[in-house]
């Protein structure tokens, strides 16, 4: 059992269990569990891990049209040749890095949303990253956060609690998770896995101490902060105790994704992760480049799924990628690619109907133009908040979007 | 704590032989973001009447227009001449959206540099105090899509900042942010929109309580018609309503300008903007209006002058008094600004890393709530913010992976280094110069420099006893991780 099992435990192994539980407002949901038994893991919740390629994914060279001559003179150096893809279907295939996404395809557990994208496509990575996050029209903005308003939606009358209800490991809060009520949300650093390696054992000590301030803002800046550390003493210990069930390969990005696989196996009431993997903004010399980083998703991906098939979570846990855009069809003067528009992603998970969804991008295209989507991230977002969070998708979405076939 | 003040004592000027250190970094960190050592020395050295001179200069610092948003103007001309010649909805459509996309970079552009300019600790303070001006004369992005006018609205604050409010509320009312945003482009002689008057009145000048309905409704005669266009304001006749009005018990044919006189001279005007700086520098709980009153009756007689009245406001007894002594809770811009200035970086250009933190600890911009502006205290404060500011420390005080970045990003920073700026995060050299001083010396030096509150003894021994803790080749990753949970603590989170 990787919780403590009694609350007396949880309070020997912190460094200053007292301290931080007097001035923590709520006692986490799992430590009111444990007092009483050991928690199991619910049997029917639903996770979403969100993994995003930032910089802007190459759609045309990881889901790739082999056999469109258009493919081949748009890409004189960067088109992959069709005995080097792995075969989807008689037209497609993914690129030679995704060998063990290619066998989670075969077994039914992977899914490839063809074409997504949105009307009116911003090229800037801030903005373009903006729209996915909120799930706005990219002519409109909207202040809050795709996943923000499911939270808004699903915790509203919740308890209060310091268990986060979303957690991303990333460089920064992503703006997916901003709702119109606040939310426990927690970042973990990228490859920071042990507590004993970040300050947080030092503000422990230093927002815990035990003598009153006189100051009522500082009291309160101190039990607030105490709230959020309880919940993240709990995180870094089922971190620092987890052995997973499947071997990752090294680099933050898996390492980042078997911290969600302990955090899951805990039985953490978190229901959404977000996790980051850089350096998709390809403009030059791009070939290496993108196979190492697909080497890397795919891989990563592969030991999180068969990680969570081990200890038998795998039906808890949906997985997405996405991208803040695809690029250029034509490749540039660098053999690279620049901003461009739509691009496939992935679904990952126990049970996906069929391997291709949605139509694939049509590549006859004028002289240095872009690809029109031919499917709505929305519609991604609407079908997964509809079909595995079991919520209100229109409501948070602010409009109706088509399902998809991947969780038929 | 100590007796409270009574109005006259506390509006009397600080006795010079009040003005200390402390007094000094109580003053740089809440009218400005950080309290610098070398800052702190030279105000005590200088004395406060020579550093209020230095803080609120009688000539406002320099702001113009950032390179790009000149270009984006030149642009947006071209583009709206398309947009007239559009033939198909289509094509307008198109139009449209590039206009769209001008804007907004040119509002995140204005954001960006406005940030570089305040993080200057030469003009922190009256960089903030933009921040309390437009914290009043609030106008937002979300409805007033126009960049230009909110570098116009800010300009107006900035240049008229110094000398009389009335002067600054006129010029303010014919501002074409604020005409778009409180519906003046909309009024007119047959349908008053009373929505300036009322904000006016209400926010701006006397504060709730201080007039009428009859009052709104008259005074919103007087400002019918105000319009703003390429030649920029005018009084549309048709629309103008040059008729008597009745405004606080004066009947005559009163214009907008005579009507922001008549409030004026309203017995709460006096007070009332005293009270708002209080709110937004001093406390979340301001003594009412009546406390006021000394430091109204000296505002008044400068005829309004803004200089004297933050001459007056930072320079007064009750400014230093011990209930007001650490214990404000910072905004995002100030979290961020002071973090920028403690740590003597530059800020890192990119709206990722300064923007969308701001963002995500609660403060976007050029987005204020509502017309009230940001209520602040602690509603700044829950565990998102906080984790948000957490994160930001972390990211200030660790070497930047370049790596990570994409192409725009890099151009952004390489713009910057050309521009002599280079010090985005707090690098190996900078922790080791602290690190040579010693657990002993990096606990003092990151206490007394970083914190507004006096930490007890076991406070500092915490951080010695975290320093010591771990292999000696460890030291200078405990300092850079002692220095993080200082600025994440609950202390440095306070003014």
């Amino acid at each position: 059992m990787l919780l403590p099992s009694t609350r007396r435990e949880f309070l020997r192994h912190s460094t200053r269990g007292i301290g931080l539980l007097a001035f923590s407002r709520f006692a986490p949901r799992f430590l009111v569990q444990s007092s009483l038994a050991a928690p199991a893991p619910e049997k029917d919740r639903r996770i979403l891990v969100l993994v995003q390629l930032a910089g802007g994914n190459d759609g045309l060279n990881t889901v790739v049209p082999f056999d469109d001559p258009a493919y081949h003179a748009l890409r004189p150096t960067l088109a992959l040749k069709q005995n080097a893809v792995l075969t989807v279907s008689d037209h497609l295939g993914l690129h030679p890095a995704c060998a063990p996404l290619h066998a989670l395809l075969k077994e039914g557990r992977l899914g490839i949303v063809q074409n997504v994208g949105y009307p009116n496509p911003n090229r800037s990575h801030f903005r373009s990253t903006e729209i996915w996050e909120t799930a706005s029209d990219a002519d409109a903005s909207l202040p809050s956060g795709w996943i923000g308003r499911y939270l808004d939606n699903a915790c509203a009358g919740a308890p209060a609690s310091s268990d986060p209800d979303a957690i991303h490991i990333s460089a920064e809060v992503p703006q997916s998770f901003g709702g119109a009520l606040p939310h426990a949300t927690f970042g973990l650093a990228l490859g920071a896995a042990r507590a004993s390696r970040t300050e947080t054992p030092l503000l422990e000590r230093l927002a815990g101490r035990e003598d009153p301030v006189a100051d009522s803002n500082h009291a309160f800046l101190r039990a607030t902060l105490m709230d959020t550390l309880v919940a993240e003493k709990n995180i870094q210990r089922i971190l620092d105790a987890a052995k997973p069930a499947a071997p990752y390969p090294a680099g933050n990005f898996a390492q980042a994704l078997r911290n969600v696989s302990a955090l899951v196996a805990a039985g953490l009431p978190t229901r959404v992760y977000f996790v980051s993997l850089g350096g998709f903004d390809t403009h030059a010399n791009q070939a290496n480049a993108h196979a190492n980083l697909l080497r890397q998703l795919s891989e990563g991906l592969a030991a999180f799924q068969a990680d969570l098939t081990a200890r038998r979570l795998d039906d808890q846990v949906l997985t997405m990628t996405f991208s803040e855009f695809g690029r250029r069809p034509v490749e540039n003067e660098s053999r690279g690619t620049d901003h461009g528009t739509a691009a496939p992603l992935f679904v990952m998970g126990h049970r996906i109907a069929g391997p291709l969804h949605g139509a694939p991008p049509d590549l006859r295209v004028e002289k240095n133009a872009d690809i029109r989507f031919g499917t709505d991230f929305r519609s991604v977002y609407a079908t997964v908040l509809d079909r595995w969070l079991e919520t209100p998708a229109d409501a948070i979405l602010g409009a109706r979007h088509e399902r998809l076939g991947f969780l038929a | 704590m100590s007796a409270p003040l009574t109005p006259e004592q506390a509006w009397q000027p600080l006795p010079a032989s009040a003005w200390d250190a402390s007094a000094a970094r109580h003053l740089l960190r809440r009218a400005g973001w950080a309290a610098r050592p070398a800052e702190v020395d030279r105000a005590v050295s200088e004395g406060l009447p020579a550093t209020l001179e230095r803080l609120f200069p009688s000539t406002p610092p320099p702001f113009p227009r950032p390179v790009f948003m000149v270009k984006a103007e030149e642009r947006l001309v071209e583009v709206r001449a398309k947009k007239r010649a559009a033939a198909t909805p289509e094509e307008r459509r198109v139009v449209d959206r590039d206009e769209r996309e001008l804007e907004r970079l040119a509002s995140i552009e204005f954001s960006l540099k406005w940030l570089q300019a305040a993080a200057d600790p030469a003009r922190g303070a009256y960089e903030k105090w933009l921040l309390c001006l437009a914290d009043v004369y609030v106008v937002a992005f979300e409805k007033v899509r126009r960049a230009e006018y909110h570098y116009v609205h800010r300009d107006l604050l900035r240049t008229l900042g110094t000398g009389p409010a009335p002067v600054l509320t006129k010029a303010i009312s014919r501002s074409p942010a604020m005409i778009d945003y409180l519906d003046l482009s909309r009024s007119s002689k047959r349908a008053p929109n009373e929505n300036f008057a009322r904000e006016l009145f209400e926010l701006f000048v006397l504060g709730e309580g201080h007039y009428t309905e009859t009052d709104i409704k008259q005074a919103a005669r007087a400002f019918a018609g105000y319009r703003h266009g390429r030649d920029g304001f005018r009084l549309d006749p048709r629309a103008a309503d040059t008729g008597s009005k009745t405004v606080f018990g004066r009947t005559g044919p009163w214009t907008g300008d005579e009507v922001i006189d008549l409030a004026y001279a309203q017995p709460a005007a006096a007070t009332f903007l005293p009270r708002e700086m209080a709110r937004f520098y001093l406390t979340q709980t301001p003594p009412p209006p009546e406390f006021f009153a000394p430091l109204g009756a000296t505002w008044r007689t400068s005829g309004f002058e803004l200089r004297t009245l933050c001459h007056a406001f930072f320079g007064s007894t009750v400014f230093y008094h011990p209930d007001h002594r650490a214990n404000y809770i910072k905004s995002p811009v100030h979290y961020l600004l002071g973090l920028v200035q403690d740590l003597g970086l530059d800020l890192l250009p990119l709206p990722r890393t300064t923007l969308q933190p701001l963002r995500q600890m609660g403060q976007n911009l050029l987005e204020p709530p509502n017309v009230r502006g940001w209520v602040g205290g602690r509603l700044w404060i829950n565990s998102s913010t906080l984790a948000a500011r957490r994160q930001l420390a972390r990211t200030l005080c660790t070497p930047l992976d370049e790596d990570t970045l994409n192409a725009d990003e890099r151009l952004e920073l390489t713009a910057a280094r050309d521009a002599g700026r280079a010090r985005f995060t707090v690098d190996d050299d900078r922790i080791r110069d602290l690190a040579s001083l010693g657990a002993r010396g990096v606990a003092d030096r990151l206490c007394d420099f970083f914190l507004p509150v006096g930490v007890p003894p076991a406070y500092r021994a915490a951080v010695v006893d975290y320093l010591q803790t771990g292999a000696p080749g460890e030291f200078e990753e405990r300092v850079r991780r002692a220095t993080i949970a200082l600025l994440q603590s609950p202390e440095y989170q306070l003014c």
